[in-house]
């Protein structure tokens, strides 16, 4: 029963049908079954077959977009249970930032949504974020990674003036620092002494996994069970 | 087989005129004056027998036919403006009422870039077979002529084997290029109608035809009475020009259309004087020299005016239009390609062509390329998502709701109305948007490469309209009759 409730949530949420989605997942939640298995067998494990799909084109970004917003809506349901159990695990921290003088927040956001997906928790500082306020949030909460996005050639200088930053904090060691957006390169990404770059969201997600040490094959093992 | 539909450019109610009123008008006359004054060769004593008797003048010491003005027009007035082209395949019928245009595959290339080792090799019958089957497949194309040629085939047989390539393997319509000679459209005319399953090419036409003339000035004796045989069996032809300006046609713009506006209405003049209500159609694919090499260019911008003015000629006559659009001069599909192509299709379009002809030839159309036929559909897709404007004026969304439901700074990606309509956006096939890591990662792959993938899938999976029963054995008796007959 449980598992063609799992099937269920995995198909709805893929297809972003909302009600059917939510359904399933609050009938596993209330018949009892284990929130971490909802979590990863189910929605992390719908999210990242979407995300293989997108990248052989199969799907439309909307629609991966869309998924991500209903996992999200999911996740509320699983959370309290996931509370309940007490020993939930945490996933790693990530506090993501568009950079000072720049409003353009749409990717930023997109990545926050797919890092989510596969267990990370998220903080979002939100767009046109002050320096000082990116480096008070990392003293704060030990991220794993920071995560800079920045839309414009105007603009993209301040994911070094972060960087240095942080290296003047003596914060520098202690977090991972990805850089992203329309201008951004693996080359100004090496050049500025950042340890991940990304051309899109999908693989913003795969290069995380990789900076906190769980390789893209285990989240294959991890999530792909289903696939 | 569930019923398919044609891809359309949809036409604009006034479409884009190139020439001034008065320059059209002056074209119009100074080909009434070439006819009347210089008048065209026509190389039968025959058939110019039969031009004066029915009211040309003739100069047979320069087997020359001079067409009064009074005849010219009283003949132009007689021809039916009527086009109606049918297809095999139900729903494939052609609607040319100027409200839409229609791709057509180039033809009769002497070569062909092989599939498979990408060189150029003499063309045979199998790839009129293969580019007729992709064009069959493809639903931006509308009409088909012969891709390729059955060369190994002697030549007097050589249309009929092509026309059989074609019946094979579409149930579009075939618009036959090849047939030259009377006895050749004689028997093109029982082919089609044994593949018909005897239908009335009067009532249905699932075949048209087009002659040539020889620029400038001079038309063939077979190829006119091949347009009367056509006529006879009420089969559809039109005349098509091309004329190489300074070359074959005066250096001026003017004067090459001079020279194709009068070829092509001597034609449907000559046509019409020997068999009075013909159905026919105005067809040019005038070029230009290149002041260099000597070849023909096909995609410059005299070509692009060309275009544009013998649309609004034909239209101007009220004579359904073929206009030669793509074709590119260039030996592969790259970046010339590309560029003259759109510019070619956008010209096509604006300007109101009913029959675009067509998809697929490269090297100014002397080499087919299935390739090419795949880009070119896609590019001719671009061009019918373009004119569809911001879409059907009973459905036009202004989304003000949406944009107030989602507000400042949001994002419109995951709206329901996102989802709904997503597959309303262009879904380009061969373009590529992906990212610059993942298009190196892929080994920068081309265009040409997806499209020669596509083009051979096309082949292995796409299955045509069939014929009737015993159809095929029937068409190919007409084929070893003929050769009988007109074969040493």
């Amino acid at each position: 029963m449980s598992e063609e409730l799992i099937e269920q949530l995995r198909v709805n949420l893929m297809a972003a049908n909302k009600e059917p989605a939510l359904e399933a997942t609050q009938g596993l939640v209330d018949g009892g079954v284990d929130p971490v298995v909802i979590l990863e067998d189910g929605m992390a494990a719908a999210m990242f077959e979407l995300g293989e799909r997108w990248k052989r084109g199969e799907v439309f970004l909307p629609e991966v977009v869309a998924s991500a917003t209903l996992f999200k809506k999911c996740n509320e349901i699983v959370e309290p249970a996931l509370l309940a159990k007490g020993g939930a695990q945490k996933g790693e921290l990530v506090v993501t930032a568009t950079v000072k003088g720049d409003l353009h927040d749409l990717g930023k956001n997109m990545v926050g949504a797919m890092l989510k997906t596969v267990g990370f928790q998220v903080h979002d500082l939100g767009k046109d974020v002050p320096v000082d306020k990116i480096i008070a949030a990392v003293q704060e909460m030990q991220p794993a990674i920071v995560g800079l996005s920045a839309l414009l050639t105007t603009t993209v200088p301040q994911q070094k003036v972060v960087i240095e930053a942080l290296e003047a904090a003596g914060l520098r060691d202690q977090v991972k620092v990805m850089v992203g957006g329309a201008p951004v390169t693996e080359e100004w990404a090496t050049s500025i002494g950042a340890d991940g770059f990304a051309p899109d969201a999908p693989e913003a997600v795969q290069k995380a996994l990789e900076l906190v040490g769980r390789s893209t094959k285990e989240a294959e093992v991890v999530l792909g069970s289903t696939a | 087989m569930a019923e398919r539909t044609i891809r359309t450019v949809k036409h604009r109610e006034h479409p884009l005129d190139i020439l001034t009123d008065d320059q059209l008008h002056r074209i119009q006359e100074a080909s009434l004056d070439v006819l009347e004054r210089t008048g065209i060769e026509v190389r039968s004593e025959v058939t110019l027998k039969e031009l004066g008797n029915a009211g040309a003048v003739i100069d047979e010491s320069t087997s020359r036919a001079m067409f009064p003005r009074s005849v010219s027009l009283e003949m132009l007035e007689l021809a039916p403006r009527d086009l109606p082209l049918s297809a095999r395949e139900p729903g494939m019928d052609l609607i040319l009422d100027g409200t839409r245009g229609y791709l057509g595959v180039d033809g009769n290339a002497a070569e062909v870039v092989d599939l498979e080792t990408d060189e150029r090799r003499a063309s045979n019958k199998d790839d009129c077979a293969t580019a007729t089957r992709i064009g069959d497949a493809l639903p931006q194309i509308g009409y088909i002529w012969q891709p390729a040629s059955a060369r190994e085939y002697p030549v007097p047989v050589e249309p009929l084997n092509n026309l059989q390539a074609n019946l094979l393997n579409t149930g579009k319509h075939i618009c036959m290029m090849t047939a030259v000679t009377p006895e050749q459209a004689r028997a093109v005319a029982e082919m089609v109608t044994i593949a018909g399953g005897g239908v009335s090419m009067h009532e249905k036409p699932i075949v048209s035809a087009f002659q040539c003339s020889v620029s400038p000035l001079v038309y063939d004796g077979g190829p006119l009475q091949a347009a009367v045989e056509f006529a006879k069996a009420d089969v559809p032809c039109g005349f098509m020009v091309m004329p190489i300006l300074a070359a074959t046609a005066p250096i001026s713009r003017a004067g090459t259309l001079v020279i194709s506006n009068s070829e092509i209405i001597a034609g449907i003049i000559a046509l019409q004087l020997l068999q009075p209500g013909a159905r026919t159609f105005y067809a040019s694919c005038a070029t230009t020299m290149d002041m260099r090499s000597g070849a023909a260019v096909c995609g410059g911008p005299e070509d692009i005016v060309f275009q544009m003015a013998n649309a609004q000629l034909a239209r101007a006559y009220g004579f359904k239009s073929m206009v030669g659009t793509f074709a590119s001069g260039s030996r592969t599909s790259d970046w010339q390609a590309g560029a003259e192509n759109s510019a070619s299709g956008f010209a096509s379009w604006v300007s109101g062509v009913d029959m675009f002809s067509g998809a697929g030839l490269l090297y100014a159309a002397r080499v087919f390329s299935h390739a090419q036929l795949v880009l070119d559909a896609e590019l001719f897709d671009m061009i019918a998502s373009t004119s569809e404007g911001v879409g059907d004026p009973q459905e036009i969304d202004y989304a003000v709701d949406q944009i107030d439901e989602v507000g400042p700074g949001n994002h419109f990606l995951d709206q329901e109305y996102t989802l709904e309509h997503m597959y309303d956006v262009w879904p380009t096939e061969m373009f590529s948007h992906a990212s610059w890591e993942d298009w190196e990662a892929a080994g920068r792959p081309i265009p040409k490469a997806k499209a020669t993938e596509k083009a051979k899938h096309l082949i292995e999976t796409h299955e045509p309209y069939p014929l009737p029963d015993g159809a095929e054995a029937a068409i190919q008796k007409v084929i070893d009759d003929f050769e009988k007959e007109y074969v040493q």
